[in-house]
């Protein structure tokens, strides 16, 4: 329904605070209001509501968030992963190919592999427990056509076991996955996920599952490797270590949604969205421990019951009438930046918005008194118009 | 995997003395006294002393175990009382043809339970998954004496498109021919089959649909693989469950055929028993079922075996 | 949280250990954990097969109870000059067998030690396994070897014939063939209850009655049964159908109850040497085994996924 001319991102590209990202050489992949709902047996949990989010060429962005908040719904989404108990709104426009919400079974056949790839969060768990790593490389590879033969398929599997950093990748080639050790699995498991120089990476939680220094490695790899490819990359996790360390651009999700959006040295370094804040302060001491979000005191919403108004009202300090009443949308701040808390707005006691500040964008007014609050107002959302991304500039 | 599989060879040991043992005791309980029976009415005290003696009636009841244990060791399983001839040879000539018997309902039901299952796994929620496990349902439940005699009726006794029993015809042009083995075995080993294939039907059904959940067929699936081949992977994964379950099945038929043999006059070891009940020939029936129990222990280790092979992680 | 975990999903069975005996479905055979996560709700209520089964079980066992009332004949008395009548002639609604008697006087009379031999076992068998399961699961661990390893022996028989050579050992007679049924569907059932103990055993509550001192017993009867039961209990019951086929199958090769008395077993093997004069007839007994078993077994099993919400619901 959401094209790339709503109201809502023409009024923002007019703004002159945000550079408008038009030009699609710097865009590979562009979420608008993306909706995710899953269905099963009378029960619906409407789990991403409402994501804007530009992916640029040789830039990660991050999805930061706790457990639950759809994190791994919308990277999933992007590539259609779920069966029938699964409905999408919105558009998920992959340069060159159109929207993948509306592309056939066929199209995303050819879009998986080749044009967008998946790191899946477990490295054990993403292998056929019973084929050998080398085999699982060759089918890809023999599957998108991305080698002529069946000799130059391994050739390729090789130097690609080998790209990623494995010592020897002619034992690994014939290894069963349980013969090897979980760091070479997942580096075998993005062997396979590069293979066909996807142009979108995405990657849920590559290193959770792994253990601290094999972790630092792998983000390690990660990066020299989308250096070298330019690949627009997507990684979810709930670690803000991993998300300082690699990430170029950092969306934070809570239930659902983006609630704040910006560079990566700027949202962890002033993070201005209260839920952010939490997440920051509840990593015990930064760099030596893994920040765990655990202790962030309530719980997150269970995605069939959100409350009314903001969805983080429940848990937050700094909630007032206002966040009840009215569900606060994503507003444009100075550097590039986006949140969406009713405390950015300058608004002490109407709801009824005007445009005070130069911060606040145009369309907010209009949308703030539609959300009324229930689960299913989807009516809110300003565009996550990112600013002219760092890849821009090395790009042009 | 030679380690593999001498240990697994080892593990039947205790397996096989257990079953002698109890084989031992299906012996024991014959109720009533075995001399006076042997001797008959006219036996005099000193002869019944001295038989009891002979056949080591007197002895401990371990040491009778070990006694018969070492007997069994040389291929002694007792002399048919009905026949007058020793029991294993007679036995063994009746158990080749429940081999033959038993295979052919073996590859019938596993792949007819594999395909079935899969049907039911993969198209679910449409009618032929409901179709298919009703069918497998069904199988299963099916004793295999009311399914001898249903197809008997139906495709062989009325219609005369398949021999109503034996194992060969002697006469006519085909006699004694595979082509004409084969057509004595369609019923006898689809009445067989049944219940097997039921039971692989639903295990394969229950396993492709984990498979198919399993974290590694989304990885699969986001390399953009066709379904195909996705469902291809997650088969392949049921392989070394369902393996097992189908080579238990192969093994219990060896029970099951028993009533379709005497169904259709099949000459195997089912039909020795059943004549030998009425006979009350009990060292037929005791052998028999030690045969068949050893035969049961020997499939176990195949399938143990090819279980290894299949899956590269229980080989050590 | 309440202990009914039922006979399913988590007693799948393991590859390399050889599953329940012949075609008893091993715990967990029918029920197959479902691609979807746990749905939070499930339907509570028997399914139509299921109800329409149980209809049909019940109307067997009335038959077999009412047997006196609603047999249209003596099923004994036999009839030379009125053999193999075929169905619906003069008053004989399923014709009559080789000697004149009245097929369905016979099959509802019949209804009595076929039933009854495939039900006493499973009681039998329910209650010696439960025994065996809780002193296994709650006893030491080698008193728990000694009986699982024990119970393994019988696993490498196929079931019927161990219960052919047992019955056959001991005699004809439909006691025998109900000693022979139950040892053959004591192991499965321990195995069931053992693993239920087991799993019972590490549940909170338990240890709350450990450091209270209650006794054995007291553990064993007042906080394991109890939750154990319904599983037990609902696997029993997918048994019934199985176990009235062996019963049959032992009358069929003459190992139940003795001619001329009606027992379904029996009958077919009395009527199949008419497949070609009366093959209508012939088939009787065979199809009504066939009625009851699957009419046992898909009650059974409807019990089983019913049983299988109550477990995971709280
Ligand atoms: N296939 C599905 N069917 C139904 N609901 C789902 C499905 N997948 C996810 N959900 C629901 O969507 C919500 C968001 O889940 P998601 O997996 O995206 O969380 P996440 O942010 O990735 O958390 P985590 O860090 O635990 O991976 C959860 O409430 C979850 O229950
Ligand atoms: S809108 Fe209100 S409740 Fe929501 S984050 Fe901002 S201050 Fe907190
Ligand atoms: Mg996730």
């Amino acid at each position: 329904m959401t094209t790339l001319t709503t109201t809502s991102d023409a009024d923002t590209d007019a703004s002159p605070d945000s550079s408008p990202t038009d030009g699609d050489n710097t865009t590979t992949l562009r979420l608008r209001d993306l909706h995710t709902t899953f269905s099963s047996r009378g029960l619906t949990v409407h789990a991403v509501r409402g994501v804007d989010l530009d992916l640029h060429p040789g830039e990660i962005t991050v999805l930061l968030g706790e457990s639950g908040s759809g994190k791994s719904v919308t990277a999933k989404s992007i590539m259609r992963l779920y069966g029938a108990n699964a409905s999408f709104a919105g558009t998920v426009v992959l340069d060159g190919r159109g929207d993948l919400l509306a592309a056939g079974p066929k199209e995303m056949l050819s879009v998986r592999g080749p044009e967008i790839a998946l790191i899946p969060q477990d490295p054990s768990a993403a292998l056929d427990p019973l084929r050998r790593i080398g085999a699982q490389i060759v089918e890809v590879l023999r599957q998108h056509k991305a080698v002529p033969s069946r000799a130059a398929a391994k050739a390729r599997a090789l130097e690609l076991l080998g790209q990623v950093g494995i010592p020897d990748p002619a034992r690994v080639y014939r290894s069963f996955p349980h013969e090897l050790s979980g760091g070479m699995r997942q580096r075998a498991v993005i062997a396979i996920a590069v293979s066909c120089d996807p142009r979108v990476l995405i990657a849920d939680e590559p290193t959770t599952a792994l253990d601290v220094t094999v972790q630092a490695q792998i983000l390690a790899l990660f990066r020299s490797l989308i250096d070298r490819m330019g690949s627009a990359v997507l990684l979810v996790t709930h670690d803000v270590g991993v998300a300082e360390e690699v990430g170029d651009r950092i969306g934070v999700m809570y239930a659902g949604r983006i609630v704040e959006y910006g560079p990566a040295a700027e949202v962890l370094g002033d993070p201005r969205h209260p839920y952010t804040r939490a997440l920051l302060d509840s990593i015990p001491t930064p760099g030596v421990e893994r920040g765990q979000l655990r202790s962030i005191t309530g719980q997150p919403p269970v995605s069939g019951e959100l409350p009314p108004g903001c969805a983080f009202a429940p848990r937050c300090p700094e909630a007032h009438d206002r966040c009840r009443a009215a569900d606060p949308v994503l507003v444009d701040l100075p550097g590039r930046r986006l949140a969406a808390c009713h405390l950015l707005t300058d608004d002490p006691d109407d709801t009824d918005t005007d445009t005070d500040t130069d911060s606040t964008a145009g369309p907010d007014s209009t949308a703030g008194p539609d959300s009324t609050g229930g689960p299913d107002s989807t009516a809110t959302e300003t565009s996550v118009e990112t600013p002219a991304p760092a890849g821009e500039e090395s790009a042009a | 995997m030679i380690r593999f599989l001498l240990r697994r060879l080892g593990l039947a040991v205790p397996t096989l003395l257990g079953v002698s043992l109890v084989i031992f005791v299906t012996i024991r309980i014959v109720p009533g006294d075995p001399v006076a029976s042997l001797l008959g009415p006219t036996g005099s005290p000193e002869a019944r002393v001295e038989l009891t003696h002979k056949l080591g009636l007197d002895q401990p009841i371990p040491v009778q175990y070990v006694t018969w244990l070492g007997r069994v060791g040389q291929g002694d399983l007792g002399r048919s009382i009905a026949k007058q001839t020793d029991a294993l040879p007679y036995v063994w000539e009746a158990f080749r043809n429940t081999i033959t018997l038993s295979l052919f309902a073996a590859a019938v039901a596993i792949v007819g339970g594999i395909a079935l299952g899969v049907i039911a796994a993969t198209r679910r929620g449409k009618v032929a998954s409901a179709i298919s496990s009703g069918v497998s349902l069904f199988a299963v439940s099916a004793p295999q004496y009311s399914v001898g005699l249903i197809l008997i009726v139906y495709l062989a006794a009325g219609r005369g498109w398949f021999p109503t029993g034996g194992m060969r015809n002697t006469t006519g042009a085909d006699a004694g021919t595979v082509a004409d083995l084969i057509r004595h075995l369609w019923l006898p080993g689809l009445s067989a089959a049944l219940v097997p294939l039921g039971i692989i039907a639903r295990m394969v059904r229950s396993s492709m649909l984990d498979a198919l959940s399993a974290d590694f067929v989304e990885a699969l699936r986001s390399r953009g693989l066709p379904e195909w081949k996705i469902r291809w992977h997650a088969f392949h994964n049921t392989l070394p469950s369902v393996l097992t379950i189908a080579g238990l099945q192969v093994g219990y038929l060896l029970g099951g055929v028993i009533f379709v043999e005497v169904v259709f006059s099949w000459p195997g070891l089912g039909l020795v028993v059943f004549q030998s009940i009425s006979q009350r020939d009990l060292p037929v029936i005791q052998a028999g079922v030690l045969v068949s129990a050893l035969a049961f222990v020997v499939i176990n280790l195949i399938v143990d075996t090819l279980h290894g092979l299949l899956d590269p992680r229980i080989r050590r | 949280m309440t202990a009914t975990q039922l006979v399913g999903d988590d007693t799948a069975p393991t590859p390399t250990e050889p599953t329940a005996a012949d075609v008893i479905p091993a715990p967990g055979d029918g029920s197959p954990s479902e691609a979807t996560p746990k749905p939070a709700l499930k339907r509570r209520r028997l399914g139509w097969p299921a109800r329409i089964a149980g209809g049909v079980c019940v109307t067997f066992l009335l038959a077999a109870l009412l047997a006196p009332l609603i047999a249209p004949y003596d099923p004994l008395a036999d009839d030379r000059s009125n053999r193999l009548q075929p169905f619906f002639s003069g008053g004989h609604l399923l014709g009559t067998d080789g000697q004149g008697r009245d097929v369905l006087s016979r099959v509802i009379w019949g209804a009595r030690p076929s039933i009854l031999t495939g039900l006493i076992p499973v009681f039998v068998a329910g209650i010696i396994g439960t025994l065996l399961g809780l002193v296994a699961g709650l006893g030491s661990h080698r008193l728990n070897t000694v009986i699982m390893r024990t119970l393994d022996v019988f696993y490498a028989f196929p079931a019927v014939l161990l219960a052919i050579a047992i019955a056959a050992a001991l005699g004809s007679g439909t006691s025998n063939a109900i000693i022979a049924l139950s040892v053959i569907l004591i192991p499965p059932i321990a195995r069931l209850a053992e693993s239920e103990v087991a799993r019972i055993r590490s549940a909170a509550f338990m240890e709350a009655a450990r450091v209270s001192g209650a006794g054995w017993w007291s553990i064993a009867l007042r906080h394991v049964l109890p939750n154990a039961a319904p599983a037990i209990v609902v696997y029993c019951t997918a048994l019934v159908g199985l176990s009235i086929v062996y019963a049959a199958g032992l009358g069929f090769l003459g190992l139940g109850v003795a001619p001329p008395t009606a027992e379904w077993g029996l009958m077919v093997n009395d009527l199949r040497q008419f497949t070609f004069s009366s093959p209508g007839i012939s088939l009787v007994p065979a199809v009504v085994i066939l009625i009851a078993s699957v009419a046992f077994n898909v009650f059974g099993d409807g019990l089983r996924d019913l049983l299988d919400v109550k477990g995971d619901g709280r």
